[in-house]
Order: C-alpha cells, then structure tokens, then sequence
C-alpha cells in the first residue's frame, strides 16, 4: 500500500462522516453485521469445526468485504467514520505482498501468506502473551529463544520496572519497554540467534513507548515487526494511528493486533467470523499493516479452543486464505495453563485448526492469557511439531476435523473450570532453562498419545 | 396472543414503535407498575439467556434499549410511593486505557438488571471519576483495566480517595482482563468480579451489605 495513502486516512479522519459512538455501534456496526450474516446465509454448524464448505468459505469472504465497505472504521478521536471505495481495497489486496523475508543472516525466513490444505510450512511465531517477574524476564527469553522450531518470537513480557509496577503512560513504561527490547537483543545473541526476528515490544501500551523503543541499536531495530492495534470494535484513533504511522515511517513490516469478541456486538459464531475476516481488509487499509495478527476469543473465557471458537478461528483463515493473499497469523489463547494435559490438548487443536486452515501460527497463551509467570516454551514447542506434522502429511480440512473433534472431546468439558497450571519457574530448570523431567515426560506422554489420534510427527 | 406476551416479544425484538403503542393500550387496564414488572421479568429472563450465550450482547442491548424507553413513558405516570429510586453505579475504564468493550458490557447487564450507569468513559481521569459519583450520589464505582501496565491506575484512584479523606463514602470494584482478586486486595478495593454477571451479583451483594448496616 502507497506510503502516501497514510495522509490520505489522517485527511479521512477529519472529514469523514459524523456519529456519535454509541450510534456507530447501535445503528451502524451491529445492523451491518447481522444483515450480511443473513444476506449471505452464515451458519455455524457444531460437527463441521473445520469445515470443507467452500461455498460458505467465500459467502463469509464476501460478508466481510460488504462489511467494511459499509460499515467504514470509527475514530474515536474525531467521531468520525473513515471509509473507503471497493476501487480503493481491490488496488491493494492486488498489490500487497504475499511474503516477506523476515529476520537476518542465518535467521532470515519466509513470512508469507498461504491456503487452506497449504503444503508449505506455517511461519512459527512462538510466544507465551504474557507477563513474568522482572528478574527472569531475560532467561524466560533466553529459554524461548532456544527453541529449534521458532522463526520469530514475540516475547514474554514486563510488569514491572525496577522493581515497581509498570504504569502507562508514563517514563516507567518507556524504561520497561527498553528493558524489554535491551533483554530480546541480548538473549538472541547469547542462544546465537542475532539475526532472530522480533514483534515487539509487548510491555508498551502507549503510543509514547512504542515510538521511544525503536532503535537500530539496542532497540526495536526497523527489520522487526510491530504490531498495530485495533480498538474493539471496529475503530481506531489518533494514538493506534501515531503507531501506524511511525511503523510504515520506520520501514517496520508491521501486523494489525485483532480480536473479534464472540458473544460481543459481533454476536454469536457466525458475525465474530465475518468480523475477523473484516479486520485482514482494515489492517491492510486502514494501519497499511504487512500482516494481520488473528486473535478472536470467547467473551466470558478469554480463550479461542472451545468448539465454536475454533470454528471461527478454521472459518475466518479459510475465507481470507482462500480469496486474498494476504499474510496472517493465528493466535491462540487456551484455557488450562502450563504443567496440565489440557493445555496440550487445546495446543493441537488450535495449530491443526489454523494450519490446515492456511494461516500461520502464533502460539500459545497459556490460562487464558491472565496469569503472571504461566507461560512455558514447551507448549509453543509443540504447538509448533503439531502445526508442522500436520503440513508435512498434507492433511485434509475433512481429516483435521475429525481430528480436531477428537481432541475437543478430551478437554471441551472442563473449559469452564480450567486448571491454571503451574509458573514457568516451577516447570523450568531455572539454570539450565529445560523443561523439569516430568514436565518433559508429560509432554512426550501427551505427543504419544496424539500420535495414536493419527498425527504423524516429523520427529 | 395475549398483550402481556406481545409486550415481552417487542422488548426483545427491541421493537419500540410497537412497544410503545402497546403500552398505551395496555395502560387502559393495568397499572404502570405492573406493566414496569412485566418488563423487568423479560430483562431478567434475557440476562440470564446472555449469562449462558443462549443470546449475545446486540439482543440484550436491543431489548434494553426499547424498556428504557417504556421506562421513559411509565416513570411520569407512577404514585410517588411506587417510585423506587435506582441504584447509582459510575463506571469508567481507567486512565492510560482505551479499552471499554468490558466496562460496557458490564453497563449494559446492569442496565437490564435495574441500575442506573454513569459512564465515565475510557482513559478516564480519576478526579473526573470521582466527581462524577459525588454529583451524581453513587456510591459505588467500578473501575475497568485491559492492560496490565494501566492496572495501577486502580490503585491511583483508591489512594487519591484514601488522601482526600473519603474512602468510606464509596465501594471500589475493579476489573478486567488482567485483574485478578489478589491484586484487589493488594490496592485495597472492595471487591472484584471476573465477568459481568459475577459483577452484577457482587453488586447485589454489596446492596444488601449496605441495607443491612443501614439497619443497624
């Protein structure tokens, strides 16, 4: 997408449509959605989680891309909508890339876009999402960045800073996030990945820390990704566009951060598909990102495994892969935490979902994304050997849902009462940063036992 | 179909038009408050259909909208002793943040549940917070977090109320993503809820704690 377009949306912002925002959600963005849910006939089948219904695939393309030519994005800053002309969306879904080298030297990888039943291999983005205590923050990275299947690492992130807890938007949450990228840079070089490709930092909320921490030199170098997020629902405002702005300034390939909310304003299964579908066409127009970071999840959990969430999560990769080729990730956010069988279980069925489905994975988030220290690169490992096996045998959308029913029935009971499991701290040998013998034994406990599922592992 | 069941239908189609007309009709035979009561049964039904996902945000939001404005035409014609003053709740997602689809939410559920929200919005200052419920007579306020560096920002405004020498005027109920109810206690809030229905009866509860001293 042009660099010039970028002035073209902040003119946008000034002189779009006035509504107030309770009206853009009442009377705009709820009514849009449920017509074309129901002009285009989307229905969310329980049995069919990933489903090998073409037809629906691009009736749910086809819902989104109405969606967002009609519905326009809300800026909250000015009230006023940015829109834009179906000319205007075909030009850059026609000229957008559909890949990236990402990453230096001998760290250089393929980011690229891929199809449903792809049997190119998924970018493996591995991250926990979530928080660890100051003083381990370097070898948590260190641990994540050992791991043999990881193309990029969007890493564990800071709470606190000298010892006080990080509070935005203030010097404390700039100190934190050059803390954060200082801790990334010289992890890589110690396990001897300097080229190693970074989205970061996740520790700065602001506008102000995001912008303060690019530097070639100890910081976030213009070769790593950023991410740009989207305000739920649908809209956007003077700070998420300062990031975008300065992203595309920096020549950073940068990602739109996306998660539709099943059981919010987009309602049930079907609009929370169409909508995440919407958020690859904004992310490309409105942030002018390189890729989308996909993470719909269920109101009242938090999480993206449970049955109707993995349908949307198959549903909105299969609509985009198959009718565009922009580059997207999958992220998933389970419900059990690390240390439990549960959390593997949900591991592989998220990576069979978004892989077979033509995403690439960016996995995992351990107990529903909320548990300080709960997050270990074992389950990122394996999300990684399952979304890899899954390739490699060339499985069949018909196939990775029976396989992804097989898995839901040993775990889609107890998401309501998920275990959080235990902290990287106490399933980690904390010196040599490997897995603990019973953390190791459960997990290859756990891979024997999706092998007699009918997962082919590479090794 | 009986006009009680018609009623019920265009609440949850959010059907104002036909609501409004209905209520009309229906005030020829029976009273604004049993009428009022027929409304809140629906509300309350819905609520419980959106705790189990039966229904999804945009039906509650529908239905609440259309007895808002069935509220709006009954209130006026209720005897005074019938009024029932509505409990004050300020609701607000706190300085630093702009993420308020959760505090919404929670406005919402409990709009359909009886209480009158005053909605401080995002990113919001905690003076301002705290001004809103001194004016508006609430004493109870619910401070919404998404990101775990905006969290202290809960803390901030319990601290500020501990300096001005008001803390025991109000009750602080935190929430969010991050928040957990060891960090609630941590900054000394009265209470934390992980969803919006837990929010509703921590709320009740909180009521009921207070009637009861009230009574001594």
């Amino acid at each position: 997408m042009s660099v010039l377009r970028i002035w073209e949306i902040v003119k946008r912002a000034e002189t779009g449509e006035f509504i107030e925002e309770n009206k853009y959600i009442s009377k705009r963005f709820i009514p849009n959605l449920q017509k074309v849910v129901k002009k285009y006939g989307i229905k969310y089948n329980p049995q069919d989680v990933i489903t090998s219904d073409d037809d629906l695939i691009d009736r749910v393309w086809q819902a989104a891309y109405e969606f967002f030519l009609e519905t326009g994005v809300y800026h909250q800053d000015s009230h006023r909508i940015i829109k834009f002309s179906k000319q205007e969306v075909e030009e850059a879904l026609f000229n957008t890339p559909s890949e990236y080298m990402v990453g230096e030297g001998s760290d250089l990888r393929r980011f690229g876009s891929r199809k449903p039943e792809d049997e190119r291999r998924p970018f493996m983005l591995l991250s926990p999402d979530i928080t660890y205590d100051e003083h381990d923050h370097f070898i948590a990275c260190v641990a994540f960045l050992k791991e043999p299947t990881l193309d990029g690492l969007c890493a564990p992130i800071l709470e606190e800073f000298m010892g006080r807890k990080i509070k935005s938007p203030t010097p404390s949450e700039l100190g934190g996030c050059v803390m954060h990228a200082m801790s990334l840079r010289e992890a890589a070089r110690l396990v001897g990945r300097p080229g190693v490709w970074f989205v970061a930092v996740g520790t700065a909320e602001s506008d102000m820390a995001q912008i303060g921490v690019s530097n070639d030199e100890w910081g976030v170098r213009h070769t790593d990704g950023r991410l740009s997020p989207i305000i739920t629902e649908f809209m956007t405002s003077n700070s998420m566009l300062n990031k975008a702005v300065h992203y595309q300034i920096n020549g950073n390939i940068s990602g739109l951060l996306a998660g539709a909310i099943y059981g919010g304003y987009a309602g049930g299964p079907e609009g929370t598909a169409v909508l995440q579908t919407s958020y690859n066409i904004l992310g490309l127009m409105m942030h002018f990102c390189q890729f989308t970071q996909n993470f719909p999840f269920h109101m009242l959990y938090g999480s993206n495994t449970g049955r109707e969430m993995l349908w949307i999560v198959s549903t909105f990769s299969q609509a985009v892969a198959k009718n565009t080729h922009l580059v997207m990730t999958s992220n998933g956010f389970a419900n059990a935490g690390p240390g439990t069988d549960m959390l593997f279980y949900e591991t592989a069925a998220h990576a069979i979902a978004s892989a077979v489905s033509g995403n690439n994975i960016w996995d995992i988030a351990p107990a529903r994304n909320k548990v300080h220290n709960h997050g270990t690169p074992l389950e990122c490992r394996f999300a990684a050997e399952v979304a890899h096996a899954v390739t490699k045998m060339k499985m069949k959308r018909e196939d990775a849902n029976k396989m992804v029913n097989k898995l839901l029935l040993k775990y889609e009971k107890d998401i309501p009462t998920a275990s959080i499991g235990k902290p990287f701290q106490e399933l980690y040998d904390m010196k040599e940063l490997i897995p603990i013998p019973e953390y190791l034994g459960q997990y290859n406990k756990i891979k024997e036992e999706v092998t007699k599922m009918g997962i082919d592992f590479i090794y | 179909m009986e006009k009680r069941e018609s009623l019920m239908q265009f609440i949850k189609d959010g059907d104002d038009s036909n609501a409004l007309n209905l209520v009309k009709e229906m005030l020829k035979e029976r009273s604004p408050k049993e009428i009022i009561s027929d409304g809140t049964t629906v509300m309350k039904e819905l609520g419980e259909k959106f705790e189990k996902f039966e229904i999804f945000l945009p039906d509650l939001m529908v239905a609440a909208d259309t007895f808002m404005e069935i509220m709006k035409l009954l209130d006026p014609l209720l005897q005074k002793n019938e009024k029932k003053e509505k409990v004050k709740i300020v609701l607000a997602t706190v300085k630093g943040d702009v993420h308020e689809i959760g505090k919404n939410v929670l406005g919402i559920v409990l709009k359909s549940n009886g209480y009158e929200i005053i909605d401080e919005g995002r990113d919001a200052d905690p003076l301002d917070i705290i001004k809103a419920a001194e004016t508006n007579n609430a004493f109870i306020i619910g401070l919404s977090a998404l990101m775990t560096t905006t969290m202290p920002s809960q803390r901030e405004l319990i601290n500020i109320l501990q300096d001005q020498g008001k803390r025991s005027k109000f009750k602080i109920l935190v929430g969010g993503a991050p928040v957990s109810a060891e960090w609630a206690s941590k900054i000394g809030a009265d209470g934390y809820a992980e969803d919006a229905f837990k929010a509703v009866k921590l709320v009740k509860e909180i009521e009921e704690k207070i009637k009861r001293e009230s009574r001594g």
